[in-house]
């Protein structure tokens, strides 16, 4: 007989189970990483940034599918229960987040190669730095949320909701900035355009790392904080959008 | 959601708390760690029956450790555990099967209500217990006798005589048991001729032609195969509307489709007890979580 606290009496159910929560991670550093060569190649104009992330963002997709075929066999295979079968559901809704945070990356990349084939485009330089503290903010809260996997360390959600209410103010503040520039600079309602719809993305992100965040107090705790407690306004916000 | 000792509010039925029915005082009820879930479910269930400081001992081995539980009326508790944990012991003790082993001993009460009725006080008939509460085994264990004798026998042992009463409370019980429409052409057949499946809801049948209080189910389903097994299990969730069953299972994935409770029990104590959606999805005590996730045992 087994002691309790070790491993699975099944030494392959173990095995599954980690290589599951190995691949999220991984596939999860990768979308932030994603985040932050897209915002890069967007404010330098570089286009090889800017494919580097569309590449990226199929290995991405790769891995959704497989991550969630998995997740489909071991539910219907070792009929988990208890905190296993809370890894393979919230494993499986995590993936769905990441995957929607790289389809943002991409539509960054695409606004970034769109301004380098037009020569002078892209972002106006005042909207530089919201998009890079943007930028930094949501791919920091998506590195949090995934490490929160990696240690099931339920404490690092509020830290995200945190990160991602950060966000959103920055988000209002550069709306509003940028309608002054669209008012006042009507030449320059293209690049206002783009860096509004590059910006929504980054916000978007938050919005994906904090679902992400309450996947993982859902997998270790078993609790779901989705429309509870203090970020009940932006869950019920997100839902208008 | 609460995470108090005490278990979720339940009643019993007529006789006060503290009190018996004879209106003396009795020992105070115990209150029982049920986690939290139960708690959280707020149902309102009867207290059919309860373990008060429940232990049992072969001549000098303790096999159950002082159990405290309740069991509700016309819901179905599932025993699991690691083989050796007591769970069957503390089964057998709901209708007095350890009687006939020699230096047995029960310490505590095992309290049937609404007349609280100690099963397990010393001067209790055993026969009166049975009658009350039925039990099926592992293997089916039809009498070799006709399929009509089978279910006839505990009437007649009951003091039925009128053969057409017995009659009809065979038809019902045969029809409770979901065998009736298999069997009603040959009913004159050795309950021996029928398959394994068959076997066994003859027995449920039996047991339940004296309309016992609590139906007991010792690993009812190891012997059979799937389909015969999801029989079984159908037919249990029919007779949670008419009786209170306690079922022990090997089958982890048995009990969390069949029981409304389960009661988690691990070297002869009870670690968990938890309404069954609460205890498969998000159990209170590790070491229940290590055992139903495969971890140990």
């Amino acid at each position: 007989m087994n002691e309790p606290g070790e491993g699975h009496t099944i030494k392959a159910w173990d095995g599954a189970l980690s290589g599951l929560r190995g691949r999220a991670h991984q596939m999860g550093t990768l979308v932030a990483q994603q985040v932050e060569t897209a915002v890069r190649a967007l404010l330098e104009s570089d286009r090889e940034a800017a494919e580097l992330v569309l590449r990226r963002e199929q290995q991405i997709n790769a891995w959704q599918t497989e991550i969630e075929a998995e997740s489909f066999r071991l539910l219907a295979r070792q009929a988990p229960v208890a905190s296993d079968l809370r890894t393979v559901l919230a494993i499986s809704r995590a993936v769905t987040d990441l995957e929607r945070a790289g389809d943002e990356s991409k539509k960054i990349a695409r606004f970034a190669l769109a301004s380098a084939a037009q020569g002078a485009g892209g972002p106006s330089r005042v909207m530089h730095r919201p998009l890079r503290h943007m930028a930094e903010l949501a791919s920091e809260s998506m590195r949090v949320a995934v490490d929160a996997l990696d240690r099931g360390d339920v404490s690092v959600a509020h830290e995200v909701a945190r990160l991602d209410r950060e966000i959103d103010q920055e988000f209002e503040a550069a709306l509003r900035q940028l309608m002054t520039v669209a008012m006042e600079r009507s030449r320059l309602l293209k690049p206002v355009f783009d860096t509004v719809f590059a910006l929504k993305s980054l916000e978007r992100i938050g919005d994906h790392a904090k679902n992400f965040a309450e996947h993982v107090v859902f997998l270790v705790s078993g609790a779901d904080v989705r429309h509870a407690g203090p970020e009940r306004g932006e869950a019920a916000r997100e839902t208008q959008h | 959601m609460q995470t108090g000792i005490t278990g979720p509010e339940a009643t019993t039925r007529q006789a006060p708390p503290n009190q018996s029915v004879d209106g003396r005082l009795a020992t105070p009820r115990p209150t029982i760690d049920v986690g939290r879930g139960a708690a959280a479910a707020g149902e309102d269930a009867i207290v059919k029956s309860r373990a008060e400081n429940l232990s049992f001992y072969y001549g000098t081995v303790q096999a159950l450790k002082n159990l405290n539980i309740e069991m509700r009326e016309k819901r179905v508790t599932a025993l699991i555990g690691p083989s050796g944990c007591g769970k069957t012991t503390f089964l057998r003790c709901f209708n007095r099967m350890h009687d006939l082993t020699p230096g047995t001993r029960y310490e505590g009460r095992i309290m049937l209500y609404p007349d609280d009725f100690d099963l397990v006080a010393k001067g209790v008939d055993p026969i009166e217990v049975r009658m009350r509460i039925g039990m099926v085994f592992q293997k089916p264990n039809p009498f070799p006798k006709s399929i009509f004798e089978n279910v006839a026998y505990g009437l007649r042992v009951r003091g039925l005589r009128s053969s057409a009463r017995v009659e009809e409370e065979v038809e019902k019980a045969l029809r409770r048991a979901a065998i009736w429409d298999e069997v009603k052409d040959r009913l004159d057949s050795s309950g021996l001729s029928l398959s394994g499946g068959q076997q066994q809801r003859l027995c449920i049948a039996r047991a339940l032609a004296t309309n016992p209080e609590i139906l007991l189910f010792d690993e009812p389903t190891s012997a059979l195969d799937p389909i015969a097994t999801a029989r079984i299990e159908e037919l249990i969730a029919e007779l949670r509307d008419q009786v209170t069953v306690i079922i022990v299972t090997h089958n982890m994935q048995q009990a969390a489709r069949v029981s409304d409770y389960t009661a988690f029990m691990y070297l002869g104590e009870l670690i968990e007890f938890d309404n069954t959606s609460k205890l498969f999805t998000n159990p209170s005590k590790k070491a229940t979580e290590d055992y139903i996730t495969g971890r140990y045992g």
